[in-house]
């Protein structure tokens, strides 16, 4: 590698990234990994960790890895690859989640505006059904939803201003999740069994802070996820019911720094 | 960069799971006692390729209707759930949950248990029945 950016991200007050409204790692960290650093390099490579809290007592250590490749002024594409671990009263389960593949296309810039498009997929690595001791376990601990999703972005940058709007569109889904609230002991979670996943549609708006001496950058942003129909599961009777108030509007702030160094 | 290549071994070691207070011994369905009546029971019949033995039993106790399995054992399977059902096909069922080392699985109240002939050995994940018992009144 002849430029390689390492950069740890470390998200301060993230978004429940299970909650309404935002599946997983997708739709939320759409177009970061083409512009976290704010430097342009041809390779750029990085981890990221994100801890969370989710429904009832359960903590989450959220990572990726992720490559991105700049191949002209104009495309680029990043590849990513996440990994989470969720911990509760059921336990502690860890596996890799999903993998992305996202391409970009950069419109030239003008008068300190500049647009680009995105388009992508995600591609689950569990069936969103990992088991504790034969436990079936609900989606907080899971690391996929099991989704083979399409994603659509756009990006508009003005200054030190970043707008993203973006779509998560599930196109094949693969969950079989087994969780039954009836079996579990505990009525923190609603149940999930053979959960069917909706889209989600995604604004982002971000502003981008420089430290003095250049080499932190702060980019707190506000993040509005609309959920665009209700989920739904298959009952202990074999029926689907919809998962009432799954559908609807997510507000998030988030504050993202990046310590910047070089190898 | 040999860093960079540490990384994804040390997602691997860190792939785990960990029993918690939810998951922990808590097949805790009490089989049934010398007062519980029994009042349905059938041998269970594989499907093609699976093999199994024992039979299901279908207990009253305390007002309260148990699945029993008796001298149980099947193939494995990735995701075996244990179906009370109106036919011998996981069409119209109610399901008892994991198929797991318990033996005994508590049937919903509010089930009228004369509407159910069945006991299913199923697997969600691949949509594939394993075993199949038809009940016969005691």
């Amino acid at each position: 590698m002849r430029k390689l950016l390492y950069i740890m991200l470390i998200v301060l007050a993230t978004t429940n990234s299970y909650a309404q409204g935002c599946s997983d790692a997708g739709i939320c960290s759409i177009g970061n990994n083409f512009s976290a650093s704010g430097k342009v390099l041809k390779n750029n490579v990085e981890f990221s960790v994100i801890f969370g809290k989710g429904e009832g007592d359960v903590s989450y250590f959220s990572n990726y890895i992720s490559y991105t490749r700049k191949i002209n002024d104009k495309i680029s594409w990043s590849s990513k690859v996440t990994f989470s671990s969720a911990s509760g009263s059921f336990g502690k389960r860890s596996a890799f989640g999903d993998a992305f593949l996202i391409g970009k296309y950069t419109f030239a810039a003008k008068d300190n505006k500049q647009w680009s498009i995105l388009l992508g997929s995600k591609i689950p690595f569990t069936t969103s059904n990992l088991k504790i001791n034969g436990f079936s376990l609900p989606l907080d601990y899971q690391s996929s939803l099991g989704t083979f999703d399409l994603l659509l972005a756009t990006n508009f940058k003005y200054k030190k201003w970043d707008f993203n709007s973006a779509i998560q569109i599930p196109v094949f889904n693969n969950n079989k999740n087994s969780y039954f609230e009836e079996f579990s002991g505990t009525d923190d979670f609603l149940s999930t069994n053979l959960f069917e996943r909706k889209s989600d549609a995604l604004f982002r708006a971000t502003y981008s802070i420089n430290t003095k001496n250049q080499k932190f950058t702060f980019k707190p942003n506000v993040l509005f996820i609309y959920h665009l129909s209700e989920d739904s599961f298959e009952n202990i009777y074999g029926k689907r019911e919809n998962i009432i108030g799954s559908e609807g509007l997510t507000i998030n702030g988030n504050l993202i720094s990046t310590p910047v160094g070089c190898n | 960069m040999k860093k960079l290549l540490l990384l994804p071994i040390l997602f691997l070691l860190c792939s785990c799971e960990e029993q918690g207070e939810l998951t922990k011994d808590r097949f805790n369905v009490t089989p049934a006692t010398q007062d519980a009546s029994l009042k349905y029971h059938g041998i269970f019949v594989p499907t093609s390729g699976i093999s199994v033995t024992g039979e299901a039993r279908i207990y009253l106790e305390n007002n309260q209707y148990k699945v029993q399995l008796e001298g149980f054992s099947i193939s494995e399977g990735p995701d075996l759930k244990v179906y009370l059902s109106k036919a011998a096909t996981p069409s119209d069922f109610v399901s008892l949950g994991n198929l797991t080392s318990a033996t005994v699985y508590t049937i919903p109240q509010g089930i009228n248990i004369l509407d159910y002939s069945y006991v299913l050995i199923h697997c969600q994940e691949y949509n594939h029945l394993f075993a199949v018992s038809k009940l016969i009144q005691n």
